[in-house]
């Protein structure tokens, strides 16, 4: 889904591999969130709120449904 | 390149050298002996290494991160299906005559199909 993960890193100048580290996982799977391309499970998408500071909802917007 | 490969792949790498060198003997001595429970064991010799490979990948496959083993869940689940069709389907024609195949071909085939289900696999993630 929508994210704005790619923002929120590059306000602190980390790199993908950086924010991997931080967050414990793969580089690949940093790519894949903010590719959209892959959802996080919930325990890792608190990870990343906290990690930024911010609600989850601030920062994952899931694709409403017409 | 994290600890975690590096490590599958000296551990992984090791297991399978150990595996050609453990075949090649096994065979050779095999072919040259008579029936008995030794021969038994020196034919089965080679699972040994097999084995050891397995619990490497298992040991990797704990350190992966939730979208890795995502993909390798992907992967298993093709090289399942695929490997099933694909065995069942030689097993009938077998029948209508096709040359016979041995078992010890079902485990490389599953090793390749879960190899490209794994490349397939990632790549819907890129």
């Amino acid at each position: 889904m929508k994210n704005r993960l790619h923002v929120l890193r590059a306000e602190r100048r980390w790199s993908q591999a950086e924010l991997a580290d931080r967050l414990g996982v793969s580089r690949q799977t940093i790519n894949a969130l903010e590719a959209g391309k892959y959802d996080p499970s919930l325990p890792l998408a608190f990870k990343i709120a906290a990690l930024f500071g911010r609600k989850i909802e601030d920062i994952f917007t899931p694709e409403t449904e017409e | 390149m994290n600890k975690a490969s590096r490590t599958y792949i000296i551990e992984f790498g090791g297991a399978m050298a150990l595996y050609v060198v453990t075949l090649l003997i096994s065979v050779n001595l095999v072919q040259g002996m008579g029936p008995s429970p030794l021969r038994i064991l020196l034919a089965a010799a080679p699972i040994v290494p097999v084995t050891l490979a397995l619990l490497a990948f298992l040991r990797f496959f704990r350190h992966m991160d939730e979208l890795q083993k995502r993909i390798q869940l992907d992967a298993m689940a093709f090289a399942l299906g695929a490997t099933g069709l694909l065995t069942f389907t030689y097993g009938l024609l077998e029948n209508a005559g096709l040359p016979q195949l041995s078992f010890v071909w079902v485990l490389p085939l599953m090793v390749a199909l879960w190899g490209i289900g794994t490349v397939a696999a990632a790549r819907r993630y890129q």
